[in-house]
């Protein structure tokens, strides 16, 4: 391993074991959007979701959980499919975190590229996290917003 | 003697007495300068001449959004700062460098600053990864160029201090204002500290007092301060952000959810917020702030200004905070698990005015 990326691994190693224990980590949904639908993989912080469903008492599994709280519109208020297809537990940058793999399929007629993403995973509950939204299909990801309660709307057009 | 050790003696010897004024009334002794801007000036002159030609570039830098928002709670390992870094002074520039920081802020404002630095002495020798943990990794900057007419900025900040000053702004400008501890309480040496004593014993005070109101509890769960910086991690690649982005804010409106109104609360209970604002007020020099306490305490917006707990009005368990939100007035205490252990506990404090952040000079992105 060459010096600077011994020195970058070192780095990110230091990222991670920060944000383990220090910031409060926030939630993430990357976008990449296909042909026909927008992939999505969303990402939320088990310790911020503990909170939030506490506060709800709910037990229900995580992929339910989010079919409550995620969702997408046209511009006009109709309604996209959302399927979630996997659910894993992950860790990243050294945070504990659930990982959803998302497919989202806008109305017959309407444009895969101009959504309203309707999310208040964890933002319900928890005032200060913050929901980070990415696109993902450009060779740096891009952010395309964030969420913070009381706003659980972002318009997005790719 | 260690570097920090001569900040501190240096504090002893540069603190002179001033007759203290109402927006400092919790600090005993102002400092050399208590804010007044010809005295800042003075002393970034005197530093200037001390530094080589390399450290005033460092130190000078433009006074624009993206340097203005370059400002963050995170150990410099994860957010790099811009600036005069205070470790790399040798004896007469820190010496010079103190007094800029004695002539911007208040006694208890310059006592806080030192002592959190401890705090970061402290938490390098407890634990050992690569964060960034240091009292030294704490730095100076100058944004723009000082003046007695024009405006500019003074940031002294680090880890857990973010000082941001704003001289001859449309509006006043001593925030944002962000400041932490971790631990909350320790031992150096023979010495206690408790940096944050005088900020968080006013917002715990003013929460068990307002406690017995129902309609002061917030709703929602609370892990970290509102309205503080966002951190973007994004797999592979170094964290970006972590800084002021996200200004400027929203904030709460309307009348539901933001705690009781200061209007409804006993004269006692009412002083408990004037002095927990104070608390924070007091950090800065008077000439910076004293304009401000004097907006936040006047009767049209003390009437419409709100205060709200969550969690153990104590702040005696992780997710207490507390909250004073008015017509201008943003300020928030959290109650964090520590770091190095995290069955301890650390504060997260942090200042906002929703009119005058950056002296009203920096707009959107």
């Amino acid at each position: 391993m060459n010096r600077v990326a011994s020195w970058l691994t070192l780095l990110y190693a230091a990222a991670g074991s920060l944000a383990l224990a220090h910031k409060a980590p926030n939630s993430f949904v990357k976008l990449e959007f296909l042909a026909h639908t927008v992939r999505a993989e969303v990402l939320v912080p088990e310790s911020e979701l503990a909170f939030a469903t506490a506060a709800e008492r709910a037990t229900e599994p995580f992929a339910d959980y989010l079919q409550r709280h995620l969702s997408a519109e046209t511009p006009q208020g109709a309604a996209w499919t959302l399927v979630v297809r996997s659910v894993a537990n992950t860790t990243y940058l050294g945070h504990a975190y659930l990982s959803a793999q998302v497919e989202l399929t806008p109305p017959p007629g309407a444009s895969v590229r101009e959504l309203v993403l309707l999310d208040d995973a964890v933002t319900h509950e928890v005032r200060n996290h913050v929901v980070l939204v990415l696109a993902t299909d450009t060779a740096t990801p891009e952010v395309l917003g964030a969420l913070q309660y009381p706003a659980r709307r972002l318009n997005v057009q790719r | 003697m260690k570097r920090s050790s001569r900040w501190i003696l240096g504090a002893a010897l540069l603190v002179i007495s001033h007759a203290a004024t109402s927006a400092d009334a919790l600090c005993a002794k102002p400092s050399t300068g208590n804010g007044q801007v010809k005295a800042v000036i003075a002393s970034i002159e005197t530093l200037k001449k001390a530094l080589s030609a390399e450290q005033r570039a460092a130190l000078d830098r433009p006074f624009v959004r993206e340097s203005a928002i370059k400002w963050s709670n995170l150990p410099v390992g994860i957010v790099p700062r811009a600036g005069l870094r205070l470790g790399d002074l040798d004896e007469k520039q820190e010496h010079a460098a103190r007094r800029v920081a004695a002539a911007a802020l208040s006694a208890c404002g310059l006592k806080m600053l030192d002592e959190i630095r401890i705090a970061d002495n402290y938490l390098k020798n407890v634990d050992t990864r690569k964060i960034g943990w240091d009292g030294g990794n704490y730095y100076m900057s100058v944004l723009g160029t000082p003046s007695e007419k024009k405006p500019w900025m003074l940031q002294i900040g680090g880890h857990h201090v973010a000082y941001n000053f704003t001289f001859n702004g449309g509006k006043d400008g001593a925030t944002p204002m962000f400041f932490g501890s971790e631990p909350i309480h320790f031992n150096m040496g023979d010495t206690e500290y408790e940096p944050l004593a005088t900020q968080s014993g006013a917002m715990s005070k003013l929460a068990q007092a307002i406690a017995k109101h129902p309609e002061a509890k917030l709703s929602g769960t609370f892990t970290d301060v509102v309205k503080g910086v966002v951190v973007v991690f994004v797999e592979g690649q170094m964290p970006k952000g972590g800084t002021d982005t996200g200004f400027p804010m929203s904030y709460p409106e309307g009348t539901t959810d933001r705690g009781i109104l200061y209007g409804a609360l006993a004269p006692d209970e009412q002083a408990l917020v004037r002095a927990a604002l104070e608390s924070y007020a007091s950090l800065p020099g008077a000439a910076i702030t004293q304009s401000l306490v004097a907006a936040y305490e006047s009767p049209e917006a003390l009437a419409n200004t709100y205060v709200g707990y969550s969690g153990q009005p104590d702040l005696a368990a992780r997710g207490s905070y507390v909250r004073i939100d008015g017509p201008r007035i943003w300020m928030e205490l959290v109650v964090q698990p520590a770091v190095a252990d995290n069955k301890q506990l650390h504060y997260h404090a942090l200042w906002r005015d929703k009119q005058s952040d950056y002296g009203g000079e920096i707009g959107a992105k």
